[in-house]
């Protein structure tokens, strides 16, 4: 609750007894999700269950192979009944398995999907061209042409120091040199919500479109010129949607398609991906091969480490953060390439390239340490970076080690046994990772703020909520600067006839929209409060909302409802827009997993993890919370569980459904823990990547830790566990 | 998994016309879906002697949160299918993810045991009480559940939720006092991608101890 004299906003400095995180009467505390009941209750309204009058169902019909050209005939489609319309998507050629060839629109989904099927069997003619799904196929001699500038991109290479005289500094202290290889897989968003949207056109003035996006002004980016219309007059919405992760920037195909079905038919489509063209058209988690060579020497300092990494991201190019990743090794050198073969690009997914580096980089600390004899964390510690962020990582790193008992953990500096000793089938160990990122906001959010003479708040922004409580936040922020509650705001969200708001993606959302909402809020405060002293006389550097939306001071005591009534006719409006002193950027984060590994069956079970994170201001415990949790629940499930699978001789998708495409579920999750960085004074900065780094390489170094057993690729399944224990048996 | 499907329950024909006659159905009415269950375990001609009908638009009645609904669908037409696409209003709370049974998003109530909406035909669903979200609580009165979710964050996206409400209110409507153990085992079949099975665990538990009530 803003004083007027101030001229700057400024969040709660107050701080909390318990957890020393600063926090306001609303702010820094566990805020409800304000659109909680409506989900709960299923009432929210979600771009998949809009229903307007005369909606047609549209479906694609994808390609089951991946390099091919066709014929289509759209008349098998078209005699179906019910099928009102079909288009081509694709022109004659195919380059990735499960492109969209053709859209079948009906007036139901069955007929749809009937239509769809009636396409694949008497209307399309496929000649198979040879392929390229693994990196082995793309890269061999006179492979076909996945992109015309070649299957291997350019190298980008980064060299510093001196890799030999680092790798000999080693040697000659006593140290070791080891060359390995990563390899984590390509995985999926597997958003719930699949990729999709209703276009309401019927040919008026107007359009409507209610889409599964991670923007809500995508919707004008593409859908005006596929509807022809001028973007004034196509109204997007999102005010809930199922999911995105990274894979929901754009409106894509299904947006053009569907828009253009929808001018066609002049009427409403509704096109929602299936859940196998999801698998396959809408994006994925690029995968990675790298292999490193690096030194360590016995006091656990890496003096030289040498990689060579490949992005596997498809038709694009894959992301990989790169090694080193987070540590620092004074003497690097790296090469970095993509490979592409005949599957779908890869695109964002929460922290593109991260979790697939640090992965690599956790790996190779690890077989280092214990080839020194040197302790995991120890070794964590000494090759920090010496910058101002190492106290930071240096604290979450202890901490978590201490809450996941690791100082009394009985296999420290080398790993536990890969044998059955008497009855102990079953070994514990313990594993860590780091991260960071940038989680800073910018411009672009505008916020309109209105208050009127009877009393209501009204705050609005075309921002769109992930499932990440934006919209929560909104209101909060508003909430806090009258002293009143959350459910005395109404905020409005996920409109392009709001003001405009960035897309949310990379962290950035809370950063660039709470400064602006703050904005807003301050500025309304100051107009209330000299309204106040212009009513009661007293000086306004005495006035301040107390709680209740009250303004208090100088011997007065107004109600809020006194106060609005105060305003002209037309209430008060402010706009707010963002304000870089209320964010900062830069977030570092500590991981610790145990797990059990059952040397009999090979059965990894994640026990328990542990998250210190700073992100600056915690603006909702309650939010923030679910978010890192979210985030160790999908590192966990990309860890044991996640892999696209490919028949690549075949050229077939193997896995394209949950049935086989394995995500955790509710008997795989261990209790967790999330501790916020009471340390950290800063603004508030985004959180939704950096928790979901470092869990998957923490997991994987707690198998190690229990059974001496470093697995070489994700995911961490019981036939890896089972053979490389053999191996490590057959070694002795 | 935990979502009993309707195999489980043993839906035979017999059941299904018991059913169709408990809920008053005309003759007429009755008369389309017997034709469409004969055709599972009959050849071109049911015992009825009557013409095999696999396509075509039925007008049935469905028991969905105390009331009767008539929805017009067609033999292939699932139950979920039935609530999202053809009632009307449209019951869009129970939601479409997998559409085979693997997520559990489309779980709805049926005779008080949960069951995937995606995996019952329409038809098979007549004469049979079915509970969907809508009909647990409004966002003004909550169950118990649900309050608990929005107390605990037990969403993100909240695309799971209708489904993971149902599977965990079928649990403590059979089991008022369930344990953890038994309330993850409830909800094994519901996939959630944000990750809030913490917090669902959470909110569950809480009502099972008497927190949320």
């Amino acid at each position: 609750m803003s004083r007027s004299q101030d001229s700057t906003p400024s969040w709660p400095t107050a701080t909390a007894a318990g957890t020393g995180l600063r926090e306001g009467r609303v702010l820094g505390r566990d805020i409800k999700r304000v659109d909680g009941p409506a989900k709960a209750t299923g009432r929210a309204g979600y771009g998949h269950d809009q229903r307007p009058a005369n909606l047609v169902f549209a479906q694609f019909l994808c390609s089951t192979t991946p390099n091919a050209e066709f014929t289509l005939d759209l008349a098998p489609a078209l005699a179906v009944d019910g099928v009102v319309d079909a288009m081509a998507v694709a022109e004659g050629k195919t380059v990735h398995l499960g492109q969209p060839i053709a859209a079948v629109a009906a007036v139901s989904p069955q007929a749809a999907a009937e239509g769809v099927r009636a396409l694949a069997q008497h209307g399309l003619e496929v000649t198979v061209l040879p392929h390229a799904i693994s990196i082995e196929q793309a890269m061999a001699e006179g492979a076909p042409a996945v992109r015309r500038s070649g299957n291997v991109g350019r190298v980008r290479s980064s060299d510093e120091g001196d890799v030999e005289a680092g790798k000999q500094e080693a040697l000659d202290a006593g140290g070791v040199v080891l060359t390995r290889t990563y390899e984590v897989p390509v995985q999926h968003h597997a958003c719930l919500e699949t990729h999709g949207m209703v276009v309401d056109y019927s040919g008026g003035e107007e359009a409507t479109i209610w889409a599964s996006v991670q923007g809500t002004f995508a919707m004008h980016d593409g859908p005006p010129e596929y509807l022809e219309l001028d973007p004034s007059v196509v109204h997007g919405r999102v005010e809930h949607m199922g999911g995105g992760f990274g894979s929901k920037f754009g409106v894509g195909v299904e947006g053009r398609v569907a828009c253009q079905l929808s001018k066609r038919l002049g009427r409403p489509v509704h096109l929602f991906m299936d859940r196998e063209t999801e698998f396959h058209a809408a994006g994925n988690r690029s995968g990675n091969r790298v292999t490193v060579t690096a030194a360590m020497a016995p006091d656990g300092r890496i003096t030289a480490m040498e990689s060579d990494s490949l992005r596997l991201g498809g038709l694009s190019g894959g992301s990989y953060a790169g090694l080193p990743y987070v540590y620092t090794v004074a003497n690097s050198k790296s090469a970095m390439r993509s490979v592409h073969t005949h599957t779908d690009g890869n695109r964002a997914m929460r922290a593109p390239g991260h979790p697939q580096a640090s992965f690599g980089m956790e790996g190779i600390l690890d077989e280092l340490a214990y080839a020194n004899g040197v302790d995991p964390l120890t070794a964590r510690l000494a090759n920090l970076p010496e910058d101002e962020w190492n106290g930071v990582w240096r604290r979450q790193l202890e901490r978590v080690a201490r809450e996941i008992g690791w100082y009394e953990h009985e296999h420290r500096t080398a790993p536990g046994p890969h044998e059955v000793v008497g009855a102990n089938e079953v070994v514990v160990g313990i594993g860590f990772g780091l991260s960071v990122w940038g989680g800073g906001g910018s411009r672009g959010n505008e916020v309109e703020l209105r208050v009127d003479r009877d009393g209501r708040v009204s705050v609005a922004v075309g921002t769109q909520d992930l499932g990440t409580g934006a919209r929560t936040l909104v209101s909060a922020i508003t909430a806090e600067e009258f002293g009143l509650d959350t459910g005395q705001v109404s905020e409005s969200i996920g409109s392009t006839r709001l003001g405009r708001g960035n897309m949310s993606g990379g962290s950035v959302t809370t950063a660039s929209l709470a400064p602006a909402v703050k904005d807003a809020a301050h500025k309304m405060s100051v107009v209330l409060l000299a309204k106040a002293a212009e009513a009661t006389g007293v000086d306004v550097a005495e006035l301040a909302f107390a709680e209740g939306g009250r303004v208090t001071g100088g011997g007065v005591d107004i109600a809020w409802k006194d106060l609005c009534s105060r305003l002209a006719a037309t209430g008060e409006t402010t706009h707010g827009s963002w304000v870089r002193e209320l964010q900062d950027s830069g977030v570092h984060g500590a991981q610790a997993a145990k797990v059990a590994v059952d040397l009999v069956t090979g059965h990894v079970e994640v026990l328990e993890m542990v998250c210190m994170q700073d992100i600056g201001f915690v603006l909702n415990h309650l939010a923030a919370k679910s978010q890192v949790q979210g985030a160790m629940v999908q590192s966990l499930s990309y860890a044991l569980f996640e892999e696209r699978l490919i028949d690549a001789d075949l050229g077939l998708a193997l896995n394209p459904n949950f049935e086989s495409y394995k995500l955790a579920n509710s008997t795989t999750i261990p209790p967790m823990k999330v501790l916020f960085d009471p340390e950290d004074e800063r603004g508030v900065i985004g959180i939704g990547e950096p928790p979901a780094i470092p869990g998957a390489a923490a997991i994987a170094g707690a198998v190690h830790n229990a059974c001496g057993l470093r697995l070489a690729s994700l995911p961490l399944t019981p036939d890896k566990v089972l053979m490389g224990l053999e191996e490590l048996r057959a070694r002795g | 998994m935990s979502n009993q499907r309707s195999g489980d329950r043993g839906l035979s024909r017999r059941d299904f016309l018991r059913g169709g006659v408990a809920v008053g159905l005309g003759s007429a009415a009755i008369g389309a879906p017997a034709d469409a269950a004969q055709d599972r375990s009959d050849d071109s001609t049911g015992e009825s002697g009557r013409a095999r009908r696999t396509k075509g638009k039925t007008e049935i009645v469905l028991r969905i949160n105390g009331s009767d609904r008539r929805v017009e669908v067609e033999p292939r037409t699932s139950l979920l299918s039935a609530l999202r696409d053809f009632a009307s209003p449209p019951l869009t709370g129970t939601k479409l993810v997998c559409d085979g049974g693997n997520c559990g998003a489309c779980t709805v109530h049926v005779d008080g045991r949960p069951a995937a909406a995606c995996m019952l035909l329409a038809l098979d669903a007549v004469g049979h009480e079915l509970r969907t979200i809508e009909g647990l609580g409004t966002p003004e009165e909550m169950s118990p559940l649900q309050q608990s979710f929005c107390d605990h964050d037990g969403m993100m996206c909240g695309f799971c939720t209708p489904g993971m409400i149902m599977s965990l209110t079928a649990e403590l409507d059979r089991n008022p006092k369930a344990n953890e153990e038994q309330l993850r085992a409830a909800c094994a079949g519901n996939l959630c991608r944000c990750g809030t099975y913490p917090q669902v665990f959470e909110a569950a538990l809480s009502v099972a101890k008497g927190g949320a009530r």
